[in-house]
């Protein structure tokens, strides 16, 4: 099978990812946006291992993608645990309030 | 020959003392003195191996070391370095030893001055300086010890510059001395140049060069004049010939130790060590020679006679010191070379032990005046029989050191008088005079002190009594303490066996004062001027080089020893007796001696000769002085002296022949009054204004520095800087936002362009 459809798989949630990175102002939403980016990431590790490097002898890239999702599930966590704090001090999820470390 | 390769110890050490006593002595608990002695001790000791060395070996090639010191241009050279032979270390002796004295003597003499730390850094200082002098192997190197003698003189004649009258005598000292060294300068510059223009060595200043070209040749006789008779002037000045002797009396405002050893037995002779020093190059000319034998001898006459009306004891010395350098170099004018360094040798024991004896006498008395003294001899028996010694050693008594040293100059004089020269008679009679003179005033001063009954004792303490002890001693004079009568004693026994050295007495031909100090240009060098010199040496040559042929051909005798016995070979004397009756020269050489190598002319000295009809004729002058001083002054001091009582002769003595006097009007007066008025006004019109416009001009152009550079651009830019920085970051400051997203967005759009520049570059 060729890689090309997961590859502009993972392109395209990477695009939807950073999008939702910049662009949203819920910091909820900006959390999972960079679900989303890791994940475009790990698509793109498991069909390289699966469809082109399939005859290595160890399975890096299916193990690394576990790592990031552990990873990624310790992040999200930190970031809600920070997303939590910020509502409970503001009242608010708005990234855009959250300015202070500026000139 | 190791121990001779050290000598510039001997001269370093006393440096060192000089710079610990400067810096530290204060602290010490002999106040330095410790330093200096333990210096003068080691030097003395090294000098005392350097002379048995050179004294063992007989005349010796010298040593000479010297490193490079800075280049003159053109290739040319200056070196720094030591030349040690016979005379040098005859020299180093004499240095060390009374140094050695006077400090021992010093440190009791001086006890309780202000300023006893730094009289003994002073004498250190003096006794390096006079010994950078004396090992110099470049004639600049000694100018350098010659200039520093002068300086420590100055600063130790006004030792005590509380008076105006000893500040004055130090001025008068050191200007006069100032005025001859210009000459010494130009002497030594004309010699260099001299030595240049012959191109054959890149070191112009090179005593022992200089000789050398001068003996081959290569120096013109104009050269050699001009060059020899400026030194002489340098020496005129620092070894107190007549007429520039007038700084000398009255350098003894100094403390007495410092008139001992300054004074009278070492810087004294440097003028008279210089000339020995370059002695081959004075010998080629007979103008040169002559002017030595007159101003010698006129200063050897003359001084003697104003020593005859001093009250005060150290005039008297001094005084006694001119004429006594008189003698030497009227020696070095008749061909006596080893009579006159001789003289200077003995000399400088002798009359360092007449300073030191009056110097315990004025401590006892505290006066100078002989009129406040008499009768001494009861309370200062140690101070009397040194005393008396020291006078019979300067009137040269038989078997003291002044009655060789004398004898020889007065036989060089005869000498030379043979061989057809009228300054060697004119040395033989004058000097005969000058020594009635000589035994006539020192009997009169030891008349005057040791007998009689004492005048002192009302202590009147003048101006010039600073000198005494811190305490007044009323009542009947003491002995002095044991630090100066070691001293006393020490010179008084050394004053017989250094004239033995060199006196007929010695038993050694080969090994004595003659060889020890004998180096070998002195023994290659002739006199040109002498009718014959030119056959005889010739004949020697021719001699030589037979009996060198003989030698080599026949039975393998060595060259050297073939050469040796040359030397003592009688063919030649035998042969030519003729051409050698001229050229007898030389000095004492006897028209018999045994040494034919000497009687070839070749040699400007010679071995001990004992004249007895001289030495007859000395005694009985000695003896007739004695007995007319005895006359007048046998009973104690007569009510009027005789010496006071002569008329217009005394008016001329006591006025010094008027040479003070002229000099005060002649050069001392318009000096003053018209140079240094010009200079004044020069100083005040001419150089002041220069300054002060030299100082508007500065003021203005400060001022505009201050307007435009200082002000506008320093300043503008400084603060052109702080404002672009400011105006810049109001700008900048903005991207630091606090928006997370921003920077998100700025991350991958940097993200994006590196990635596009990378393709880019890939393809």
């Amino acid at each position: 099978m060729s890689p090309v459809a997961p590859l502009i798989l993972a392109t395209f949630l990477f695009c939807v990812g950073v999008y939702g990175v910049i662009a949203r102002r819920n910091a909820v939403l900006v959390l999972m946006s960079v679900e989303l980016m890791l994940n475009a990431v790990n698509i793109n590790l498991v069909a390289f291992q699966s469809l082109i490097w399939q005859d290595a002898p160890a399975a890096t890239g299916q193990v690394f993608a576990l790592f990031i999702i552990a990873v990624a599930a310790g992040e999200v966590g930190v970031g809600l645990a920070i997303v939590l704090n910020m509502f409970r001090n503001r009242a608010s999820v708005n990234v855009d309030d959250v300015d202070l470390m500026r000139w | 020959m190791e121990i001779l390769d050290y000598s510039w110890l001997i001269v370093l050490l006393p440096f060192a003392a000089a710079v610990i006593i400067a810096f530290f002595g204060k602290l010490m608990p002999l106040k330095g003195t410790e330093v200096g002695l333990a210096a003068i001790v080691i030097a003395w000791i090294l000098a005392i191996l350097v002379a048995v060395q050179t004294f063992s070996n007989g005349p010796i090639e010298a040593v000479e070391h010297f490193f490079r010191w800075s280049p003159l241009g053109n290739g040319f050279q200056l070196e720094l370095g030591m030349y040690v032979d016979g005379l040098t270390s005859m020299m180093f002796l004499l240095v060390t030893t009374v140094s050695l004295m006077v400090q021992l003597y010093s440190r009791e003499y001086m006890l309780g001055e202000e300023r006893f730390t730094y009289f003994f850094a002073m004498l250190s200082l003096f006794t390096f300086s006079m010994l950078v002098l004396v090992i110099a192997n470049n004639t600049l190197q000694a100018i350098v010890g010659w200039e520093l003698v002068g300086l420590c003189s100055y600063l130790l004649i006004g030792f005590y510059w509380e008076d105006k009258s000893n500040q004055d005598a130090a001025n008068k000292a050191f200007l006069v001395t100032k005025f001859a060294d210009v000459g010494l300068i130009v002497g030594v510059i004309v010699l260099s140049a001299g030595v240049m223009d012959t191109g054959l060595t890149d070191t112009p200043f090179n005593i022992k060069q200089t000789l050398d070209l001068a003996l081959s040749g290569h120096l013109s006789s104009g050269t050699i004049i001009l060059g020899c008779l400026m030194i002489f002037l340098g020496a005129v000045g620092k070894s107190g010939q007549m007429p520039l002797h007038v700084w000398l009396p009255d350098a003894m405002a100094g403390p007495t130790p410092v008139s001992a050893l300054i004074h009278a037995a070492t810087m004294v002779t440097a003028g008279v060590f210089f000339i020995a020093r370059l002695y081959p190059l004075f010998a080629q000319e007979l103008v040169v020679m002559n002017t030595l034998a007159i101003v010698g001898t006129i200063t050897l006459f003359f001084a003697g006679f104003v020593a005859m009306v001093q009250d005060d004891i150290k005039k008297v010395l001094a005084y006694s010191t001119v004429s006594q350098l008189g003698y030497m170099v009227a020696a070095l004018g008749v061909g006596g070379y080893t009579a006159g360094i001789f003289h200077l040798f003995t000399h400088g024991f002798f009359k360092a032990l007449l300073f030191l004896g009056a110097g315990s006498l004025i401590h006892a008395v505290h006066s100078n005046n002989m009129s406040d003294m008499g009768g001494l001899r009861k309370h200062m028996p140690h101070t009397y029989w040194t005393f008396i010694l020291g006078s019979l050693a300067l009137a040269g008594f038989p078997l003291t050191a002044g009655f060789f040293s004398k004898d020889e100059i007065l036989v060089a004089g005869q000498t030379w008088g043979n061989n057809g020269m009228w300054t060697g008679n004119m040395v033989l009679v004058l000097g005969l005079a000058g020594s009635a003179v000589t035994t006539f005033y020192m009997a009169r001063s030891c008349l005057l002190i040791f007998w009689g009954d004492y005048r002192g004792g009302h202590a009147h303490h003048g101006a010039q009594d600073h000198e005494s002890h811190a305490e007044v001693v009323q009542g009947k004079p003491h002995e002095s303490g044991w630090q100066i009568l070691t001293a006393l004693v020490s010179l008084a026994l050394l004053s017989v066996p250094v004239g033995l050295s060199g006196g007929f007495l010695w038993p050694s031909d080969e090994r004595n004062f003659e060889t020890w100090t004998a180096s070998t240009e002195i023994e290659g060098t002739q006199y040109p001027f002498i009718v014959g010199e030119q056959e005889a040496v010739d004949h020697w040559n021719e001699f030589k080089a037979e009996h060198l042929a003989e030698g080599a051909g026949g039975d393998h005798v060595e060259g050297e020893a073939a050469t040796a016995a040359g030397d003592h070979g009688a063919p030649l004397a035998g042969g030519d007796g003729d051409v050698l009756a001229a050229p007898v020269l030389l000095a004492t050489e006897g028209a018999d001696g045994g040494d034919a190598a000497h009687a070839t002319g070749a040699v400007l000295h010679g071995a001990p000769e004992f004249e007895p009809m001289l030495a007859g004729i000395a005694l009985l002058i000695f003896l007739a002085s004695v007995g007319l001083a005895w006359r007048i002054y046998g009973r104690g001091k007569p009510e009027e002296d005789p010496t006071f009582n002569l008329g217009p002769v005394t008016t001329l003595l006591v006025n010094k022949y008027y040479l003070d006097d002229l000099g005060y009007r002649f050069i001392v007066v318009p000096v003053r009054d018209k140079l240094a008025a010009l200079a004044y006004w020069s100083s005040q019109e001419i150089i002041d204004e220069a300054v002060k416009g030299v100082g508007g001009l500065t003021k203005r152009a400060a001022v505009s520095t201050y307007r435009t550079l200082d002000q506008k651009v320093i300043d503008g830019g400084v603060n052109g800087a702080a404002f672009s920085a400011a105006w810049w970051s109001e700008r900048l400051k903005r991207i630091q936002s606090g928006n997370v997203q921003r920077y998100a967005a700025a991350l991958v759009i940097g993200t994006v362009a590196l990635v596009l520049v990378f393709a880019a570059a890939a393809a």
